[in-house]
């Protein structure tokens, strides 16, 4: 009996904690059984038995045999699904909490040349923004600087950590640059027409990138100059040790701005946002250029485009055998980013399969990152990073968590709004479904 | 063949001509240079786009392989559509006989959701739910597998306006949106396609008192007049918090700058408004104020108020202040801490029309959660979910879905939320909002159920009259694509002449938001 207070005053005590408390290593082998096991690269096992221990996946397989469970503390799963731990990249989570807020507003740096400003260390890992991504599936993000011509570098982080050091996966793992835009919109808060009209600065902004490219390589090849910051934080990049994201959308832009990164040498480069890419796709494969596809739910560029162009932006990539993963930046991107499955979703609504959606946030996106290799599907040798929903999490009326785990530490699903929900529908005397 | 060529910032545009001069076709090709020559696309006279590399070789080889295999006069007149612009119809769509078979017919009403089940619709209405339902006159529409639902109805919209926020003074109860309707806005196509039939597009929140309503059906092709709701409710937007004390720009000199004042503003509008109503009624002289007269018809009940509203303090006080004017608030629309309320708003007998998950925004929005209209339905509240926005307003029925997933509100309550919930809080609900025989013939066919991601609307019928078809929509592409082509060619003929010409600009209207202000207002 005594057992029984002690546990329901620690649960109130969690729960009155304003933020959730990361929780503990992996002690118990876990193991989850009789589950759909969605693999995240495409495949499925109907009736699976997982097994982890120390955070790693060492069983992924038939649930019909008969391995020896009795170390394990077992969850039966039938009838539920298991899936890798989505992948949001291309986020500002933690670098903002209330957009209105400036206090609370560290996305983006002043000027235009940063590749030395990082993300990581802005990261805060007890906002009431991020916890509320975890009961939706989304267990990992890159976070990412804005603003500027180069906006500096991002990092990668698994969202249940005390600390910024202690949540990262992948530190500065990439150098974010904003193409400039080959076409413009007038500033009609100004009085200009809002309409779109050929940016004649474009030659201009291109070439100012191109000079900032070649006075950062003269001067890293220069072994006595002075210190400065920016330029060497670009020999990574000209190294190939850190990846280029270019944030591009338009078709001329996306060739000129490879183009230009191939003259010095960087081959490790994806495009962001790419809402024309599906028009090159045959320059795309030829360069080995990966996509990370532009919030699903949005309105097509213009008007007489498809009503479902940016719904199927997807499939029309994959086809062509284009590695894509799917972002979610734009309005309200931070409290949008817990929509992600519904965004791939939404790509099964419109030509895939609702494997190879899944693809698009799970193992695509950590190929995408280079985090493959411990993330991004349900295989053994992995992080157990993974989390059981009652139906379809990819649909929303189905998407229901009831466990999810971190490196096999397994996640509070609470969260600052969870908790007004409880405490209102108590108010009420409603009952809690 | 005549060749233009440009060369201009690594990219190469050449413009092939042919030399017959009744029938000139125009070839464009745009590449970028490399090593070996130039690679891009080469876009041919019939308007289809191939990939072209142009490598060096000898000249002799050279010579142009390039052929077309069009004919086309040389001047083509493109028909008007309603609207005229890209998804206009050829003509207006008309009222049909139609008789759905074998459909899962969500009816919003007490019969519930029905199998297998035939909706027949003459006349613009709904005459006949039953199974093996005959009619020689009307056009069978297979609906086996798929669900037949009414329009949805969001209750916030700011599409097809073309303005929103008269914000130069802290009341303009004087303004309509009525007045500002965009009947050829894209926006009313796509909301069609994702099977949205009525909205009401409200003025926006920069002012306590903001402009009138209007209440609109989304008849692609009318104009502006014919949109609007037949005998439309009287509604008039109300705003607080944030927007109307200007916390979030540079504004520090219009009154009100607090919650505090807001209260105090409505207590001295709503006095004058019951001081100017009585002289009127008592026969005497007086000197007619437009503001006055609306706000009286609020006070005498004729016209309702649909409020912005976040916070629980604002909101109850908002109830407060109507009830000492004697009449009721209608409708918190945004009301993200309803939740906190609930209980209050019930016995007030306001309804609530919400956003399903937005939040973190603003500060006022800090503790909104997307368990509110499951809370809100539970508590007995009426209660919408509506998009104010123009990318969500064509996604509302998966907005209802986060009902389901967030409190476990059931399928038929979440599905209630976008449909008969917010005809409820229009009023109109006599009207649309189910699936009744009698009622407007506004429904939408879905390829499954609606609440789920992998669905999609089929059909979108208003009064009886087919506004989005999948099939349409599949035909009017190719018809774009192809009219698309004909004015390039037209237009590469006259420029070929050497007539004057002017750059490319792309029309874009600006995106309306509760808070966005027009040109130089500020």
């Amino acid at each position: 009996m005594n057992k029984v207070i002690l546990l329901i005053f620690i649960l109130c005590a969690s729960i009155l904690h304003s933020q959730q408390t990361p929780a503990p290593i992996q002690k118990k082998s876990i193991a989850i059984k009789g589950a759909k096991a969605h693999i995240g690269n495409g495949k499925t096992i109907s009736n699976s038995l997982i097994i982890f221990e120390n955070g790693i996946l060492n069983y992924v397989g038939d649930n019909n045999n008969n391995k020896d469970l009795s170390n394990c503390v077992v969850i039966q799963a039938f009838g539920k699904n298991v899936y890798p731990g989505l992948i949001i990249p291309n986020s500002t989570l933690g670098l903002i909490e209330i957009d209105a807020v400036r206090a609370s507003d560290d996305v983006s740096e002043i000027g235009e040349w940063n590749p030395h400003i990082r993300s990581l260390i802005a990261y805060n890992t007890e906002s009431r923004v991020v916890e509320t991504m975890r009961p939706n599936g989304v267990l990992i993000a890159q976070i990412t600087p804005r603003g500027g011509v180069i906006s500096g570098r991002s990092s990668i982080v698994q969202l249940d950590a005390w600390n910024w050091e202690d949540s990262v996966i992948k530190t500065d793992d990439g150098i974010h640059m904003n193409w400039p835009n080959n076409y413009s919109y007038g500033r009609w808060w100004k009085g200009e027409d809002p309409g779109l009209k050929i940016n004649n600065k474009y030659a201009e902004k291109v070439n100012e990138i191109e000079t900032y490219f070649n006075n950062a390589k003269a001067h890293i090849k220069k072994s006595n100059n002075k210190i400065n910051l920016p330029f060497e934080s670009m020999e990574e990049l000209f190294n190939n040790n850190t990846k280029l994201y270019i944030h591009v959308d338009d078709e001329k832009g996306i060739i000129d701005a490879v183009s230009l990164a191939q003259k010095y040498g960087i081959n490790k480069i994806t495009i962001v946002g790419g809402y024309e890419s599906h028009k090159i796709t045959d320059f795309l494969i030829k360069n080995n250029i990966s996509v990370l596809l532009q919030r699903v739910h949005s309105r097509p560029e213009k008007n007489d485009d498809d009503y479902d162009l940016p719904y199927k932006l997807a499939k029309k990539l994959v086809d062509a055998g284009i590695t894509v993963g799917l972002e979610a930046s734009g309005d309200m991107e931070r409290m949008n980013s817990r929509n992600l499955p519904f965004y791939a979703g939404t790509t099964a609504a419109y030509g895939l399969s609702k494997e190879q959606a899944l693809m698009l946030i799970t193992l695509n996106n950590a190929k995408i990152l280079g985090i493959d290799q411990k993330y991004g599907s349900l295989e053994v040798g992995k992080s157990a990073t993974l989390f059981i929903s009652e139906g379809d999490a990819l649909d929303i009326r189905t998407n229901n968590l009831l466990n999810a785990f971190i490196d096999g530490r397994e996640i509070s699903l609470e969260s600052h709004q969870t908790k007004l929900w409880k405490r209102y529908s108590e108010k009420y005397q409603i009952p809690i479904n | 063949m005549n060749c233009n060529i440009n060369f201009n910032n690594e990219w190469l545009t050449l413009l092939f001509t042919s030399r017959d001069t009744t029938q000139q076709k125009f070839i464009r090709y745009t590449g970028k240079i490399n090593n070996n020559g130039f690679e891009g696309d080469i876009n041919l006279s019939d308007g289809s786009k191939t990939n072209m590399k142009i490598e060096k070789i000898s000249s002799k080889r050279a010579k142009s392989k390039l052929k077309n295999k069009i004919t086309k006069k040389e001047k083509v007149i493109i028909p008007v559509t309603y609207p005229n612009v890209a998804y206009g119809n050829e003509k207006l769509p008309q009222k049909e006989t139609l008789l759905f078979k074998n459909a899962t017919v969500w009816t919003n009403e007490i019969e519930g959701i029905l199998y297998n089940t035939d909706v027949l619709v003459e006349n613009g209405k709904i005459s006949a739910i039953g199974k093996n339902l005959k009619s020689s006159s009307a056009k069978t529409i297979d609906a086996s597998g798929k669900h037949l639902t009414s329009g949805i109805i969001d209750e916030h919209s700011h599409i097809a306006a073309a303005s929103i926020n008269e914000a130069g003074q802290n009341s303009s109860a004087e303004v309509s949106i009525e007045d500002v309707i965009v009947a050829n806005d894209i926006n009313i196509y796509r909301n069609l396609s994702g099977g949205v039939t009525t909205i009401q597009i409200l003025h926006g929140s920069a002012n306590p008192i903001g402009g009138r309503s209007a209440i609109i059906k989304l008849k692609w092709g009318e104009t502006a007049d014919n949109l609007i709701f037949k005998n439309s409710p009287k509604f008039i937007k109300f705003a607080l918090g944030e927007n109307v004390k200007q916390s979030n720009w540079q504004s520090f000199t219009r009154f009100p700058q607090t919650r505090m004042g807001v209260e105090q503003m409505y207590m001295d509008y709503f006095s004058r408004a019951a001081e100017y109503n009585e002289i009127k009624s008592s026969g005497k002289e007086y000197r007619y104020d437009i503001e006055m007269e609306v706000l009286s018809e609020v006070l005498n009940k004729q016209r309702f108020i649909s409020c912005h509203s976040y916070i629980q303090s604002e909101i109850n006080m908002l109830m407060k202040v109507a009830e000492n004017f004697n009449f009721n608030i209608n409708t918190f629309t945004h009301i993200l801490e309803g939740y906190k309320v609930a209980d209050k708003m019930k016995s007030h007998g306001v309804g609530a029309s919400t956003f399903s998950d937005w939040w973190a925004y603003k500060y006022e929005v800090n503790d909104a959660i997307p368990y509110n209209a499951t809370i809100l339905n539970n508590v007995g509240v009426i209660t919408a979910i509506n998009s104010d926005d123009a990318e969500m307003s064509r996604r509302l029925n998966q907005e209802a879905a986060k009902a389901v997933k967030y409190g476990g509100t059931s399928e038929e309550d979440a599905w209630k939320m976008v449909t008969i919930n917010p005809a409820k809080l229009l009023h109109i609900d006599d009207k649309v909002g189910s699936i009744k025989i009698g009622k407007d013939a506004d429904l939408v066919l879905w390829s499954g159920n609606p609440l789920s991601i992998y669905t999609k609307a089929e059909k979108t019928i208003i009064e009886g009259a087919t506004y989005f078809d999948l099939q349409i929509d599949k035909q009017q592409r190719k018809n774009i694509k192809n009219e698309r082509n004909i004015l390039i060619q037209m237009m590469l003929k006259e420029k070929n002449k050497g007539i004057k010409t002017q750059p490319i600009i792309v029309k874009k209207k600006q995106d309306m938001h509760c808070d966005t202000l027009d040109n130089n207002e500020f």
